[in-house]
């Protein structure tokens, strides 16, 4: 995947979880597109690409949190990275064990930024177990989807184009 | 693919690069460092715009396409209009006895603090951290740690250092947000917190001996000197224990879930000024 590729692939990503993350106030959906958007590309192109959509992908939500910048990005890369190199050594093909791999992600995610946050203001944060369990089922989803997509939609613009192929050539006759 | 070594290098490289932006953050005693600021500032405009959009999408679904049950909501709606210019023509007959009584006591007038409409332009997108952004800001005269309101009750309080046009509102249920707090039928004040997994808020820091009961309605104080008076903060939700050990869960008013539209109140936050006692000691100097 190339850097354009993984900068497109993060900054929809952002823009999905701007949009959304309304519906996420008061814990109403739990949900985060760009670590989803930051799994896709390590699993597709592996631990560098991770990193860099984790860096870039994070830093980003920070610049858009208004927090601490860096927080996310320092989560994201190392992120990226652990699901870049889990990918590139055991390969995994199928968009459902991918979707797992962002479930599994998601878990580390959580606990990680919930460290930082303990290094960072000296307090352990409350984590809503509940809240991050619904955020791995619907990473996971959405990462599915993401995932499924990839797959099936070059080989149906391959099988739409081999289709008109024969009519053409007999049109010709 | 790049060699294992150089992966680990690019690792090690990035993760420092982010310690260290993480660690010129130290925030100073104002609140938010300079770079929070630009960056509230710059990105705010990209959020307005995809707020807009996505407000406008939503806007022209509601409007145009899902008019089911709006008859009706019209008709529900103009009854409780009626209603309520019957509860203001009570109310502006009170008002004014109230400023005749003002007058002849010599009183000093009570102000009632000016708002302004603010629209929730982003959420924030880490998980747990209970703020939001909206569309007003220091042009707008809004500064930090005014409060932030709806008709329901209390949302919460600017933080940071807003920037020119968008300003970020610390929810009340968020982990690090308190506000002062009386329950209205006894007058026993405490302090209301969030920061808990089911949503609620829990005041605490009450007497023991105050008398707290389900359905007690709990408003600010505004003995922090950043929310004023009065304002609705929930209502008490359930009374778990007893002495020292009680808990008292508060529904809070506001539906967090849906905050569209808020309102700023413009009245200048009136902080305790430090003691002249913890000032620290000038540079060189010591300490008696």
């Amino acid at each position: 995947m190339r850097l354009t590729r993984v900068f497109a692939v993060v900054a929809a990503a952002v823009l999905l979880q701007v949009a959304f993350a309304r519906f996420a106030i008061g814990g109403r959906f739990s949900f985060d597109f760009v670590l989803v958007g930051v799994v896709f590309a390590a699993v597709e192109s592996g631990a560098v690409a991770g990193m860099l959509a984790g860096t870039i992908g994070g830093l980003m939500q920070d610049f858009v949190a208004g927090g601490v910048v860096g927080v996310s990005g320092l989560v994201n890369t190392l992120v990226g990275y652990i699901t870049g190199t889990f990918g590139t050594r055991f390969v995994v093909a199928k968009a459902h064990a991918r979707a797992l791999i962002v479930g599994a992600a998601t878990i580390i995610h959580y606990l990680m930024l919930a460290s930082l946050h303990a290094v960072i203001t000296q307090t352990w944060p409350v984590i809503v177990w509940t809240a991050m369990l619904e955020a791995v089922v619907i990473n996971a989803l959405v990462g599915w989807v993401a995932f499924q997509l990839t797959e099936a939609v070059p080989g149906a613009m391959a099988r739409g184009r081999s289709r008109r192929r024969p009519s053409l050539s007999r049109r010709q006759w | 693919m790049l060699p294992r070594r150089r992966t680990l290098t690019l690792l090690v490289v990035l993760c420092l690069g982010h310690v260290l932006l993480i660690s010129s953050q130290v925030p100073s005693a104002s609140g938010a460092s300079a770079l929070d600021t630009v960056a509230l500032g710059s990105v705010s405009r990209v959020q307005s715009a995809i707020g807009g959009v996505s407000g406008g999408i939503g806007g022209f679904w509601r409007h145009y396409l899902a008019l089911g049950g709006v008859s009706r909501e019209n008709e529900a709606l103009r009854g409780r209009v009626l209603e309520l210019e019957g509860q203001l023509q009570g109310e502006r007959a009170r008002g004014a006895r109230v400023d005749a009584l003002e007058e002849a006591l010599k009183m000093q007038r009570s102000v009632v603090a000016q708002t302004i409409a603010a629209r929730v332009i982003a959420g924030n997108p880490v998980t747990g951290v209970m703020t939001i952004n909206v569309d007003r800001g220091t042009a707008d005269g809004v500064q930090p740690n005014m409060s932030v309101i709806t008709g329901a009750g209390i949302v919460g309080r600017v933080i940071g250092n807003p920037s020119g046009h968008a300003s970020t509102v610390q929810l009340l249920i968020d982990r690090t947000a308190a506000a002062g707090a009386l329950v209205e039928s006894s007058g026993a004040a405490g302090v209301v917190s969030g920061g808990f997994a089911d949503g609620k808020l829990r005041l605490g820091l009450l007497s023991s001996a105050a008398t707290v009961k389900e359905g007690d309605r709990v408003v600010t104080s505004g003995q922090d000197g950043i929310f004023p008076n009065g304002f609705l903060i929930g209502t008490v939700q359930a009374v778990n224990g007893t002495g020292k050990s009680r808990e008292v869960v508060v529904a809070p008013a506001v539906n967090f879930e849906r905050i569209d539209v808020v309102l700023i109140v413009m009245a200048k936050p009136e902080l305790p000024k430090p003691s002249p006692t913890s000032k620290p000691p000038a540079a060189g100097g010591k300490q008696p």
